[in-house]
């Protein structure tokens, strides 16, 4: 649920700080349990997919940095370690394990932009956002029992 | 065209495909989406596996028509 002192809140601060760090955006909003869920998802698929890609596919001269930044402190976090592993090994860009590390964290750069627009209406539209949510609950729950 | 279909699936199911690598994947996707639009633990968790369950068995269908179009003409 909402924190009733949401209202008081900044929407870009939620927005910013789900950008710095996945989840940070909704432990602003008062919802602790989505930033954890969120946080964990997002942080393990970044580095699941940096593992895969054994650490060489962080790269700011890569086109798939544009998603990868989505998700901004991990990311940024990321790429000197990236670009260090780059100098210091040959990149085998026809490896399907790298491109598989790439999507993974290409998608979690994507994912985290709609985190940390859920944020900022949460913050933004406490009430709008609760009542749409249980909307679709009860409509899930139609579905479930027809 | 059984034959066809048993090598379709003993190839979606042995270890070296890289299709094993998707389903992690799908399956933050869905959590990640569903928690975005719902509040209650309950509905995330069923709302979820209904999205993977049907986005597996989506792909799993389109993959199969376009391998057996692939064989028969």
């Amino acid at each position: 649920m909402t924190d009733p002192r949401a209202s008081s809140r900044s929407p870009m601060a939620a927005l910013v700080l789900g950008w710095l760090l996945p989840g940070a955006g909704h432990a602003y909003a008062g919802q602790r349990g989505k930033a954890v869920l969120f946080a964990s998802l997002i942080i393990g698929l970044l580095v699941a997919g940096f593992a895969l890609g054994g650490g060489t596919n962080i790269l700011p001269n890569e086109w798939w940095y544009a998603p990868q930044l989505g998700a901004g402190g991990p990311t940024a976090a990321l790429t000197p370690l990236s670009q260090y592993l780059a100098i210091r090994s040959p990149i085998d860009w026809a490896s399907p394990l790298r491109e598989i590390g790439t999507l993974y964290t290409a998608i979690a750069g994507l994912l985290n932009l709609l985190v940390m627009m859920d944020a900022y209406v949460t913050v933004a539209y406490p009430e709008e956002r609760e009542d749409r949510a249980a909307h679709r609950a009860h409509r899930s729950d139609g579905k479930e029992g027809a | 065209m059984l034959d066809a279909l048993e090598r379709f699936f003993s190839r979606l199911v042995s270890l070296d495909n890289p299709l094993w690598f998707y389903y992690p994947l799908l399956a933050v996707i869905a959590v990640v989406y569903k928690a975005t639009k719902l509040d209650r633990p309950g509905d995330i968790a069923r709302a979820s596996l209904h999205f993977f369950v049907s986005v597996t068995l989506g792909i799993l269908v389109l993959g199969l028509a376009f391998y057996l179009v692939s064989i028969l003409f």
